[in-house]
């Protein structure tokens, strides 16, 4: 064996507790980008697998050519297709059935009374077909609806409501609808498509309640005779078509919809681990390099010895470097099946609550087993890249001197350098802010400023722990004392172990002062736009939930109590070839329950022809009051419309308006989003909401809020995505964590004789406790107040640059409770980190201390 | 050789004692005896020294004595209390207010000043128990002579300094005894001779009990009394011991009796 890898073999064996924490720190970075590879992959394949079941019967579809695709919506709304078509169809040679698909929202209520699902994947109601082989649903239980009022539902949807065959329940189309289960489905052998609800009704209901006139389909599926194949199929149907209709295979159809699922939220969905996983991996990376920057700074006697002795600074650096190699390999694997293992636990916890995973093998890809393996090997290697060149420059001559603790820090090489890198981060972010807004500028600053936080820490830690110390002296006496001293003594490895910290705080802050500014941007809105009593809303986020009944303002309207009620309807369409979201209301009354700005024109006639734009939108179009402007529908027709009026605010209203008269012609399922109720002068508060309440309930009961409840709900869906992210970021801070405890073991293993001294003149256990447990709190303390600042700032940068990137106003908001509360998880993180080692040194035999060689 | 030639009690009060003191290290066939029913008593007042060649037990028996280590069987007493009979807690109190030490390398807190090294038994013990004398630690001061490096750190003190601040830390809690182990060990003869002249008259002025352990004949002919041990066992003490007298008295245990 050669030299270097002796030397590094015995080394290990020797210091195995060393790298234990490094190892730990590789192990879960690793397992955490492997674990979200593998469960990507597999939930691919499944959800491939699962529309290939479902949608095996169907050998061709047929729907119209066009979709219109408004910003922000990556799935284009398409035209109906007449359902006389079927006929045609039917009688075309090698078909051997065909039957139209109508979908359409429709929320089932469960047991509780609350509607099921709505918070992301679709609630969805169709037709339910009676041809097993096109019906991409399978009857498990029960049957199939034959009179009105009765429906299938997905088993999934059916255990999560409580509901059971037999059941009457209400189905939101949105307008209540009666129903009675008489069976339950399942698509593609699982109880469902995901999260996705299915309630399926005759032919005639779902004409009625999900289109807006009868003969109108989504899309017609077809079945081949046999020996006709779905190619063939295809090309036998185009020539029949009408323009603007067009065929496709089944396997084609359910390539799209994988893609859509994959795209829409497998990609999302991964894309946001990974994100996370790299956060992990770069703390982890601190923490790493500061172990080995510290195991080799200890070294330096054995390493001199070793040069004294004839070895090159080649093979010393070699044998550092293939010590970090085996602890990369190891590590790296041990996450690899960690991962794979986190996976499979997913897999198997998924179902358990309520989320159909499918059944299947774990699908690992040579990428998931090779890049997180090499991402852990390079993260481990390039952290001890350093500190091995360090090893290697050890002079021979140090093997004759005192131990040399690494005692550099605050170089004025690194002040200025990392002072240069603030004032650049600084001008760039605020270049990317004013100047010229741009992410791109926004997020280099923000990097920069990062880069700035670790390479000043070193210059800062000894001021910021002397401050942040001071009290510790007073408080704590001695102990304290002590405890604030050794934290000072190599500000180098105190900025290196708090930087792993600051970076997982940071990101932690940057979300919270996001979160809280998105919050306030949406109490803004609401506070500054609506100007109604009450709203009337069901919460929904994503393609979930089925609206209001558009029905339900004219209700309202007709109370004593209500001055004015006005629903807020969406609608699609092209205006000059570019698809946008419609405001389809009654404009008159829309004037007076929102603060539309200064309005050049009138709202009051817009009458059937007639369009009000938003001030943005029209300088963007080049339109003004008065111009003629085009929009197609959806269902292919185009009318010139007249702009009759101009507003300044879009916000709740949104950026187009036209009438229902206008809308009526080209109308789907409709529904509103919002009711927004002004009540009469003298009605109070209470008895109005009463009111609009005993009206809702008769339409679904959705929700009906003051402005102040409603500004919060609309903010609902950030809490449950700041609850996520901060449940990822767990794993960082625990990261950072292992750091800091590893740090601690190191130190307290250089001063064990030192230890020893203290306890041989009187210091209590207790006290060497508390005296490791301060080290490790002000270390703590030092990481957390970088990474409230840093991330404070990163939030700022985020903002403002949203805010410079958009059109609508983004408000800028620090929440106080929020991050103290961050602050004091940083503290408690300092506190937990310290118990291993602190529990270490207390039991240190105090005689061996003081004899242990130093 | 027999202990009974020699006697356990004194006339005066004992600081500290062991009594047929048995300390053995590992087990079976590989055990050795370090301390073999050795008693002694250090008496109070009096600057003794513990002889003895290397692997005689000398430093086992002042750790011992000073409830750094555990006996395997006897007792051993600081004042009126037995050791044996304290947990961790109160033998880490005990040594923090009834005892100081003087090690013979690294003796002082890195990251504390001089002045902060001498008072630390003082300021671990916080404001309960002891009240604090700064006049005696004023004088104490002048005594070791570093007044003019109160704050400086370790690191900017020579090794005589940096042991005359251990000294003056050992007796800065007024203990009843201080033990030194080698604490010239490490020093040059000059250095040495200035923290052996400090111990010395830091007893006899202020009637404080030194106990120290040395191999160093030299440093042996500062105490008042030599006691000498051998194989574990005490094999003799010599009383104003010069040393001339206590290197003849060493050179015996080399030719087996």
């Amino acid at each position: 064996m050669n030299a270097s890898v002796r030397i590094s073999a015995s080394s290990l064996r020797a210091h195995k507790r060393r790298f234990a924490g490094t190892f730990l720190a590789v192990l879960l970075g690793v397992a955490f980008l492997a674990g979200t590879l593998v469960m990507g992959d597999t939930l691919r394949a499944s959800f491939d697998t699962m529309f290939g079941n479902a949608t095996s019967g169907t050998d061709a579809v047929v729907r119209s050519a066009d979709t219109i695709t408004t910003p922000g919506e990556s799935q284009g709304v398409r035209q109906p297709v007449d359902t006389g078509l079927v006929k045609r169809i039917e009688d075309t040679p090698g078909v051997a059935a065909a039957v139209p698909t109508i979908e359409g929202a429709g929320q089932l209520i469960g047991a509780d009374g609350d509607p099921i699902g709505g918070a992301g994947p679709p609630t969805l109601a169709g037709n339910w077909i009676d041809d097993a082989k096109l019906n991409p649903y399978q009857l498990a239980e029960g049957r199939a609806p034959s009179k009105s009022g009765e429906v299938v539902v997905n088993r999934g949807t059916a255990e999560r409501g409580d509901l059971k065959i037999g059941d009457t329940t209400t189905l939101r189309t949105p307008d209540p609808v009666k129903v009675t289960i008489v069976g339950l489905a399942t698509f593609g052998g699982e109880d469902g498509m995901a999260q996705v609800t299915f309630t399926g009704m005759t032919q005639a209901d779902a004409e009625k309640y999900l289109t807006a006139k009868p003969g109108e389909a989504a899309t017609i599926q077809v079945r081949a005779g046999p020996g006709t194949s779905q190619q063939e199929l295809v090309d036998a149907l185009t020539p029949v078509l009408p323009k603007g209709i067009e065929a496709i295979t089944g396997q084609e159809s359910a390539a799209e919809n994988t893609d859509m699922i994959s795209d829409q939220f497998l990609s999302l969905f991964t894309t946001f681990l990974l994100v996370f996983s790299g956060v992990a991996l770069l703390v982890a990376t601190f923490s790493i390099h500061n172990t080995f920057a510290i195991v080799v700074a200890q070294r330096t006697r054995e390493n001199a010895l070793l040069r004294a002795l004839g070895a090159s600074r080649r093979q010393v650096t070699v044998s550092t470097l293939v010590e970090a190699s085996a602890v990369a390999v190891v590590a790296s694997a041990a996450g690899l099946a960690g991962g794979i293992g986190i996976a499979a636990g997913l897999q198997a916890l998924f179902p358990a609550i309520g989320f159909p995973f499918p059944d299947g093998d774990l699908v690992i890809s040579g990428l998931s087993m090779l890049l997180p393996l090499a991402v852990g090997i390079v993260v481990c290697l390039g952290s001890a890249l350093l500190p091995a060149g360090r090893a290697g420059r050890t002079a021979p001559l140090a093997a004759l001197r005192e131990t040399a603790v690494d005692q550099s820090g605050a170089s004025r090489t690194r002040a200025v350098v990392g002072g240069g890198l603030g004032v650049l981060a600084i001008a760039v972010t605020l270049t990317g802010v004013f100047v010229s807004p741009s992410l791109w500028l926004a997020g280099s600053g923000a990097l920069l400023a990062l880069a700035a936080f670790v390479v000043l820490g070193p210059v800062a830690s000894t001021t910021a722990v002397r401050a942040l110390g001071s009290p510790l002296d007073r408080l704590r006496g001695v102990t304290g004392g002590l405890a604030r001293r050794n934290a000072l003594r190599s500000p180098k490895r105190t900025a290196a172990t708090a930087s792993a910290l600051m970076i997982g705080v940071a990101v932690v802050s940057l979300f919270t002062v996001f979160g809280a500014s998105l919050k306030a941007t949406m109490d803004q809105t609401v506070s500054r736009s609506f100007a109604g009593d009450v709203a009337v809303s069901t919460p929904s986020f994503g393609a979930g939930g089925s609206g209001l009944s558009p029905r339900l303002a004219g209700a309202i309207a007709e109370r004593p109590e209500v001055d004015t009620a006005v629903g807020l309807g969406r609608g699609v369409a092209e205006v000059d070839g570019k698809g946008r979201a419609l405001t389809v209301t009654d404009p008159a009354a829309l004037e007076r329950a929102f603060d539309l700005g200064t309005i050049q024109g009138s709202m009051r006639n817009l009458g059937t022809d007639g369009i009000a734009i938003t001030e943005n939108e029209a300088d963007e179009q080049g339109l003004k009051a008065g111009d003629k402007t085009r929009l197609t529908f959806t269902d292919g027709k185009k009318d010139t419309f007249t702009v009759r009026a101009v507003y300044g605010q879009s916000e709740l209203a949104g950026d187009y308006v036209i009438t229902r008269e206008a809308w009526a012609p080209h109308r789907t399922q409709d529904s509103d989003t919002l009711v927004a109720v002004s009540f009469k002068d003298g009605v109070s508060a209470p008895d109005g909401k009463a009111a609009v309440e005993k009206i809702a309930a008769a339409y679904g009961n959705p929700e009906v809020q003051t402005r102040d409840e409603y500004a919060q709900s609309s903010a609902g869906g950030i809490d449950m995505m700041l609850t996520l992210v901060y449940a990822l970021l767990a794993l960082a801070v625990l990261i950072a964590l292992l750091g800091i405890a590893n740090t601690l073991t190191l130190a307290i293993h250089e001063r064990t004789r030192e230890l020893g001294l203290l306890r041989a003149v009187g210091q209590t256990r207790a006290q060497l406790r508390a005296m490791v447990r301060w080290e490790s709190v002000l270390v703590a303390a030092f990481g957390t107040l970088g990474g409230l600042v840093l991330g404070a700032f990163l939030g700022w940068v985020l903002v403002k640059a949203s805010d410079g990137a958009s059109d609508s106003a983004f408000a800028f908001a620090l929440p106080p409770t929020q991050l103290a509360l961050v602050a004091l998880v940083g503290l408690a993180a300092g506190a937990l980190a310290a118990l291993r080692p602190a529990g270490r040194a207390a039991r240190l035999d105090v005689l061996r201390a003081i004899a242990s060689g130093g | 050789m027999t202990t009974s030639a020699t006697t356990t009690t004194t006339p005066t009060r004992t600081a500290a004692r062991v009594v047929d003191a048995v300390k053995v290290y590992g087990s079976g066939d590989t055990s050795v005896r370090a301390l073999d029913r050795v008693s002694v008593g250090f008496p109070a007042g009096r600057f003794t020294a513990i002889m003895g060649p290397s692997g005689s037990g000398k430093s086992t028996l002042m750790h011992c004595a000073a409830g750094l280590d555990t006996l395997t069987s006897g007792t051993a007493h600081i004042g009126d209390t037995e050791l044996s009979t304290l947990d961790d807690r109160r033998l880490t109190l005990l040594r923090r207010d009834r005892v100081g030490f003087v090690f013979q390398a690294y003796n002082l807190v890195p990251t504390l000043t001089v002045a902060e090294n001498i008072t630390l038994p003082l300021d671990l013990a916080g404001g309960k128990g002891d009240i604090r004398d700064d006049e005696w630690i004023d004088a104490l001061i002048d005594v070791v002579g570093l007044r003019g490096r109160l704050h400086h750190r370790p690191s900017e003190l020579s090794g005589g300094q940096q042991q005359r601040v251990a000294v003056a830390r050992a007796f800065a809690g007024q203990p009843d005894v201080v033990f030194a182990d080698e604490p010239t060990g490490n020093l040059d003869s000059r250095s040495g001779e200035e923290v052996l002249g400090l111990l010395g008259r830091t007893v006899r002025q202020t009637a404080r009990t030194v106990v120290m352990v040395t191999h160093d004949p030299v440093a042996a002919a500062h105490a008042d009394e030599v006691v000498f041990l051998a194989d574990g066992r005490l094999v003799d003490r010599m009383t104003s011991p010069t040393a001339d007298k206590v290197l003849d008295r060493m050179k015996a245990f080399e030719v087996p009796s």
